[in-house]
């Protein structure tokens, strides 16, 4: 084959330059040029924050669709961020947070940050003192309390105290001894409690202003030699549900008059405790609030596997103090959390696995796992249904 | 048994499933040590955590999990970060608090009293994570909590890099 002429090289570019000239003018027209814009969050029923340890640094947390497995959003969360103080009544949420100035050293600072809910941008920040507890995540660790005026966070200096935060006014109150006694359980709009390592309930009543109006230690809700309790407790209608290491359910029954300690009742019987069943986890418990279903995080071990991952979850009604399901999970987890609608989804997450693994709560079939969703899987957090009239 | 060298989900997941004595949780933890302290150190630990070392050819390597005086120890061993059992890795200081355990050493049948310092100032180490929960608490007995970060100090000291174990005496039994 002869070697083609320049002419015809020039023939041929000529071609394509008029063909592809054709070929723009043609789409000119119908041509819409973008615009950078910033993504409407759409949350459903189904939408569920993960939050991400992050190889024990800077944390942060993302939200998804359980229903399609999509990534929503993410919400950073500062230096051994734990959770979200998640709404009821509003569309902001808000997160305690510390940052250090150079990084991973400098001045500390610590703030409760609000967040807008629909545009997931930080609205405001109020400073508190910078000692907040940090290290493994609890839900203890800080919290709303009822009508979602105050937040209450738990501080190690290693003295314990709790800073107390003015939500409606913007400004930390001040600080709460609670010398024995560590982490915050909201039992009301005005009151909180904390567990001591003695065994007693510490209640704290405060006035309108945030200030300490009375306090008051109920002794003997557990013994702390024999069968300490997990501080990783959920809150019912009406209760506080503690689940001692060996799984009994201790509940702290609360009432306008006062609190009182609830029958416990076991999670499993003689033959399994016998077989090492027990409870463990990072979010070892849930619960449907809607079905009256307590869901605990179970796996075989001895003694001090309290941290250890669950090979099942156990399903109990509320009620009748009584387990009527065991889902066998298909990855093991260290959270488990369950949404809070009629058709309700289990979540479980497990620290050393990448992936969100999403369950059908009632007949416990695995739906989806969402992988790569967190590179330490934290805690969980369902969508909190807003209470009637909030916007 | 291998150390947590890396927190792939085949290596957590082989890990899970061949222990019930160790959880995957990182992180921290400890008691105020510091001298003065000393006289409070729980001793009383001893009967729980004198069970802690599995034994075996790993117990003497202080990269594995399983060394002996990491009875109760929780976070990235020093030892695989540049330090060793008992030092911080150049250019991190040990927290000045710290919480404190009992184990024995299989080699001479004695219990030690294990001070577990902190390492702080820098990032986390992200090597050989290891997580022992013989005798720990939820944080309302903080120190047989390592769930804490006891980096509290000032300045440099926030930050968690590693965590070491100190021998700092011997155990009265």
């Amino acid at each position: 084959m002869g070697r083609a002429r320049p002419s015809q090289f020039v023939r041929v570019a000529a071609l394509l330059w008029l063909a592809a000239g054709l070929a723009s003018r043609a789409t000119a027209a119908d041509f819409v040029a973008e615009q950078a814009t910033t993504a409407k969050l759409s949350r459903g029923v189904h939408s569920v924050w993960l939050h991400d340890l992050a190889g024990i640094g800077y944390t942060k947390a993302t939200l998804f669709d359980a229903d399609s497995g999509r990534a929503l959003a993410q919400v950073d969360t500062g230096y051994l961020g734990m959770e979200l103080e998640l709404s009821r009544k509003t569309a902001r949420f808000f997160s305690a947070e510390t940052y250090l100035s150079r990084g991973f050293r400098g001045t500390r600072t610590d703030v409760i940050t609000t967040f807008d809910g629909e545009t997931l941008l930080p609205t405001g920040e109020v400073e508190i003192p910078a000692k907040r507890m940090l290290g493994m995540p609890t839900s203890a660790h800080a919290s709303l309390l009822d009508d979602e005026r105050f937040l209450v966070a738990y501080n190690f200096s290693p003295a314990s105290t709790v800073s107390v935060v003015d939500l409606e006014r913007g400004k930390f109150v001040g600080e709460l001894e609670v010398a024995g006694c560590a982490l915050v359980y909201p039992l009301g709009p005005r009151r909180f409690a904390s567990l001591c390592g003695d065994g007693s309930l510490l209640e704290l009543t405060l006035d309108d202003g945030g200030r300490e109006a009375g306090r008051k230690v109920h002794k003997g809700l557990f013994d702390p030699n024999s069968d300490p309790l997990l501080e990783k407790a959920v809150r019912a209608e009406g209760a506080w549900l503690f689940v001692s290491f060996g799984g009994d359910v201790v509940p702290v029954e609360i009432a306008a008059s006062g609190l009182a300690f609830g029958a416990r009742w076991p999670l499993s019987d003689a033959g399994e405790r016998a077989a090492g069943w027990r409870p463990g986890g990072v979010q070892p418990f849930a619960l449907h609030a809607g079905s009256g279903r307590f869901y605990a995080l179970m796996h075989q071990g001895g003694k001090d596997t309290h941290k250890d991952p669950g090979q099942e979850v156990w399903v109990y009604d509320l009620a009748a103090k009584k387990r009527v399901q065991k889902i066998a999970l298909g990855e093991i987890a260290t959270s488990i959390a369950v949404s809070a609608d009629d058709a309700p989804l289990l979540y479980a997450a497990f620290i050393g696995a990448p992936a969100l693994v999403v369950y059908d709560a009632r007949s416990g079939a695995k739906l989806r796992a969402i992988e790569n969703a967190a590179s330490w899987p934290g805690l969980l957090q369902p969508i909190l249904p807003r209470v009637a009239g909030a916007p | 048994m291998s150390r947590f060298d890396a927190l792939t989900q085949a290596a957590a997941r082989r890990l899970a499933s061949r222990t019930s004595r160790r959880s995957l949780l990182g992180v921290l933890g400890r008691l105020l040590v510091g001298g003065a302290a000393l006289p409070l150190l729980p001793v009383a630990r001893v009967a729980r955590a004198a069970g802690g070392a599995p034994g075996g050819s790993t117990a003497d390597d202080p990269e594995s999990c399983d060394y002996w005086r990491y009875c109760a120890i929780d976070g990235f061993l020093c030892s695989c970060c540049g330090g060793s059992a008992s030092t911080c890795p150049p250019g991190t200081s040990p927290a000045p608090m710290t919480w404190v355990g009992t184990c024995r050493n299989p080699a001479d049948g004695k219990s030690y009293v294990v001070s577990y310092n902190d390492c702080c100032g820098k990032a986390a180490c992200g090597h050989c994570m290891c997580n022992r929960n013989e005798g720990d608490r939820p944080p309302y007995l903080p120190w047989v909590s390592n769930d804490i970060n006891w980096c509290l100090g000032g300045g440099s000291l926030i930050s968690y890099h590693c965590s070491t174990s100190v021998l700092v005496g011997v155990a009265d039994e």
